[in-house]
């Protein structure tokens, strides 16, 4: 494989931006092609530009865990931090939309990046990022039912900015989030190209060993934890303004955190289309269920004791070899092998 | 003040118990029980049912206990086996995972069948002062029941032989299997032990508010937080932890609002992290 | 082979030697048979063969890294073994989990101790008794063999200095009251002063008949105490024979005692 790329560098650096990037694209070719069959239907419509947030989500969720083991159990808080922080500015205080938006990511991801810091400064860090993540998505649920004033506690609020825009049609929602979900696949791409991306595979393959040569096992968690975060922020802010109306079950635990982490699951952990196809396939799944959907929530507690009784090795080790077998796929593929620039060669 | 500062070790009883249940197993076993609440929810839903079908409070209490001992067990037999097999962070990650996993089941079950369920105790009687302050029986007996509680625990844990062969495990397992303690055989009787101790603590709760069937992730979010702040797998800094844990929560719900409390305890879990990551009471650094 | 293996002394001539002359003895109380066993797939312990008759002290000697801990934590039941077996008297050790080995009568007092640092030292010696009623009796043998665990039965096991801590996991063990006491390594950590208090502690206990088997480096220490010892080199029996002998062996001297 090594042979073919000597002659021309430009070339075959072409061919390897290809490898890259070119599931990206046909990934999006493919979904954009769906509301072809559910434009004429507003139901249906709202079912899948569900399914492109949750799909948003998902990416967002995947790199805080997939790429750096953190099992952070508030994306749906942080989703909605950004969700109301945006819809509170602009309905309540009359901020402009975009603005309110980068507040409310920024402040998702500050929150974010300070539950990562506390939670992995220490041995036992799975367990205090379970703690001290589950405890802010109590909180986040409380402060929104208790602060009735700011946001209209279990009445739900109103979100006015984005009336006018293209975010409240039928049909053009849904590209907005194809366009994120597309920006966030791109995201974890360059990523996981660059030397922080580098860093996530050394300290996920052997945090010891990772520390040992040098990295800093502190620092790329909290990044994860900022960029997941912002991304979780912005997902949720756009989401408020698509929706118009939200409320404490918007951005609930039940509603959002257990089915991101099923759709991740699912899809495969520690993989660039994995909460896509995660996304995709627990959507229709749901749409299946439609009339069962009080049997949800069991059903999704099954589908995450069946995953991970799969993996009896063990979730890091199967994360590993699930990344290896979705690399392999890849490489069928694709002609070129991608490597991060500037890394030595692991397998 | 003084009322409130009651009010508070009542509520704090009652998380020091919940916490111990959870910081039990995940000292033997190095599982954090994701679905305590649950169980306690669990325990509650049966009480309420029989309650309703006209039996009295001593056939509801112990059914409700056995269920959520029994749900505990069976979840400790099955699909904990495999996380016993790992070590390490693998073992924590996984054990966590499926408890969520179990949590959720019960929560799906619970809503679907039980939507509007809850267990409602009341305690007739007229309030009793305590220190100037009149106390409804029921809060006064929830918190017997919780230090009750409390005491046979600790009676167990220090004077029983099986008591101590579950701390010398939480201690060292190894020393625990050289002395001949077979530490899976004590870890499902304790998975039991902690089940039946979240369904006492559902009880308990009752006697002061309506514990609906939706409460359980409520319900295992403050047990982490007090088994934390206590230090995981300190029986005695559970205890102190809730306790501690109940005065500030009511405190800061009445001089700021009850949103605040979980915002609160949230910083008293992460600061517990940052500086003693071994509990209040913890020795190691 | 024949030959060689009815008498032991042959055996510290110099050779390997595969079947221990004492294995065909049925009246062995530990009877360890071409046992393998190790960690993650890769075996530590190949293919050794010991055996301990009843009131005898046996020692395992080898430098560093030998496989002597593997080899002991396999016959407790810490470690899987890959292949060959242990017996107990009629039953058959290998499968048994620690505890099960524990409960037949085999105490192992491991180098690292193993105690429970944040218990009382009756707590941690009642705790040594767990498979029997608590035992006054015993606990005052203990008491008698180490006084010092006496005077301070209400402390800590971890707040204990190094000596004190080893007096408790031996004693511990022996709460048990165990047919055979197996250690690894007694006198990690401690003084050469305190070593010899405790291989002279154990020397008293196998004078009121406990049968002992230790694994140790202080070679000269071991060979004072062992009626036989096995020179462990790479997980495998380099040698085998009388302390007598093994004393005598000029390999021995050399590699382990420090003579020439």
């Amino acid at each position: 494989m090594s042979g073919i790329s000597t002659q021309s560098t430009s070339a075959s650096r072409a061919l390897e931006l290809f490898g890259a990037y070119s599931p990206i694209a046909l990934t999006a070719a493919l979904l954009a092609l769906v509301p072809l069959r559910y434009s004429d239907s507003r139901t249906m419509m709202t079912v899948i530009i569900i399914g492109m947030v949750f799909a948003a989500y998902t990416i967002a969720f995947n790199i805080i865990l997939g790429s750096t083991g953190q099992l952070f159990l508030c994306t749906g808080a942080l989703a909605g931090i950004g969700g109301f922080t945006s819809a509170i500015l602009t309905s309540k205080h009359g901020w402009p939309f975009i603005p309110s938006i980068v507040l409310g990511t920024l402040l998702a991801s500050a929150i974010g990046g300070l539950l990562s810091w506390v939670a992995v400064r220490r041995s036992l860090d799975a367990i205090f990022t379970g703690v001290v993540t589950l405890a802010f998505s109590l909180s986040y649920e409380n402060l929104v039912l208790g602060r009735k004033d700011l946001t209209g506690g279990e009445n739900g609020l109103r979100v006015k900015a984005a009336a006018d825009t293209i975010l409240t049609t039928r049909v053009a929602p849904y590209y907005v989030f194809l366009g994120l979900v597309v920006v966030y696949l791109v995201l974890y791409r360059l990523i996981e190209r660059s030397h922080v991306g580098w860093a996530f595979r050394s300290l996920r393959d052997d945090e010891v060993a990772a520390e040992l040569s040098g990295v800093n096992v502190t620092r790329y968690r909290v990044y994860a934890g900022l960029i997941g975060s912002a991304m979780l922020g912005l997902a949720g802010a756009l989401f408020a303004h698509n929706r118009e109306f939200i409320a404490p079950t918007t951005f609930a635990f039940g509603a959002v955190d257990v089915r991101v982490l099923v759709m991740l699951v699912f899809g495969g952990i520690g993989s660039m289309l994995g909460p896509v196809i995660g996304a995709v396939a627990l959507t229709i799944v749901d749409e299946a269920l439609v009339d069962f959907a009080q049997l949800r929530i069991m059903l999704y507690g099954i589908v995450i004791v069946v995953l991970f009784l799969g993996f009896r090795r063990g979730v890091v080790p199967s994360v590993a070899a699930l990344r290896e077998r979705l690399t392999h796929l890849g490489r069928r593929s694709t002609p070129a092998a991608v490597k991060p620039p500037g890394s030595t060669p692991r397998s | 003040m003084k009322a409130v500062f009651l009010d508070g070790i009542v509520l704090g009883l009652q998380m020091g118990l919940l916490g111990v249940g959870l910081t039990l197993i995940y000292g033997l076993g190095g599982v954090l029980n994701l679905s305590h609440g649950q169980f306690a929810v669990l325990g509650a839903i049966v009480m309420a049912r029989v309650l309703q079908h006209g039996a009295s409070l001593w056939m509801a209490v112990p059914l409700g206990l056995l269920a959520a001992a029994a749900v505990a067990v069976l979840s400790d037999l099955t699909i904990m086996q495999p996380v016993y097999r790992l070590r390490g962070e693998a073992r924590v990650l996984l054990g966590l995972l499926l408890m969520l996993g179990v949590g959720t089941i019960i929560d799906g079950y619970l809503e679907w069948k039980y939507p509007i369920e809850a267990l409602n105790i009341r305690i007739s009687g007229d309030p009793i002062s305590i220190i100037g302050v009149p106390m409804r029986v029921g809060s006064l007996v929830a918190s017997a029941i919780a230090l009750a509680a409390g005491a046979a625990l600790f009676v167990f844990l220090r004077y029983t032989t099986f008591g101590r062969a579950t701390r010398s495990i939480i201690e060292d397992e190894e020393g625990a299997r050289l002395c001949g303690i077979n530490p899976a055989l004590v870890r499902t009787l304790i998975f039991g032990l902690s089940g039946a101790l979240a369904g006492l603590v559902a009880v308990s709760r009752a006697m002061t508010s309506p514990v609906i069937s939706t409460a359980g992730v409520e319900l295992t979010i403050l047990a982490l937080i007090v088994a934390v702040v206590g230090g995981l797998g300190s029986v005695s800094g559970a205890f102190v932890a809730g306790v501690l844990l109940g005065i500030v929560n009511t405190v800061s719900a009445f001089y700021i609002g009850t949103y605040i409390t979980t915002i609160v305890l949230l910083a008293a879990a992460a600061l517990t992290i940052v500086f003693r990551p071994a509990g209040i009471l913890g020795r190691r650094a | 082979m024949a030959e060689s293996a009815a008498m032991g002394s042959q055996s510290a001539s110099g050779a390997a030697t595969p079947h221990s002359p004492a294995a065909a003895d049925p009246e062995a109380l530990l009877r360890v048979e071409s046992l393998s066993s190790g960690y993650l797939g890769e075996d530590v312990v190949l293919d050794v063969n010991l055996t301990v008759a009843a009131g005898e002290a046996v020692a395992v000697i080898g430098s560093n890294g030998a496989g002597k801990t593997t080899l002991l934590k396999t016959i407790c039941g810490l470690i899987p073994t890959t292949a060959g077996e242990t017996r107990f008297g009629s039953r058959r050790l290998t499968g048994l989990g620690a505890h099960r080995v524990a409960r037949l009568g085999v105490a192992f007092v491991p180098a690292e101790r193993h105690l429970f640092n944040t218990m009382s030292v009756e707590e941690n010696l009642a705790l040594g008794a767990y498979p029997h009623r608590p035992d006054p009796e015993t606990l005052d043998s203990v008491f008698e063999l180490f006084p010092r665990l006496g005077e301070r039965r209400g402390q800590h096991a971890g707040t204990m200095s190094g000596g004190e801590q080893q007096m408790l996991a031996v004693g511990r063990a022996l709460m048990s009251r165990p047919r055979l006491l197996i250690l690894d390594e007694p006198t990690t950590g401690l003084a050469p002063v305190l070593a010899s208090e405790a291989y002279a502690t154990l020397g008293r206990l196998r004078g009121e008949g406990l049968t002992v088997l230790v694994a140790e480096q202080h070679v000269p220490l071991a060979l004072s105490l062992a009626d036989r010892a096995y020179v462990l080199d790479h997980g495998r029996v380099d040698l085998e024979g009388s302390s007598a002998e093994l004393a005598d062996n000029p390999e021995v001297r050399r590699a382990y005692l420090g003579i020439s």
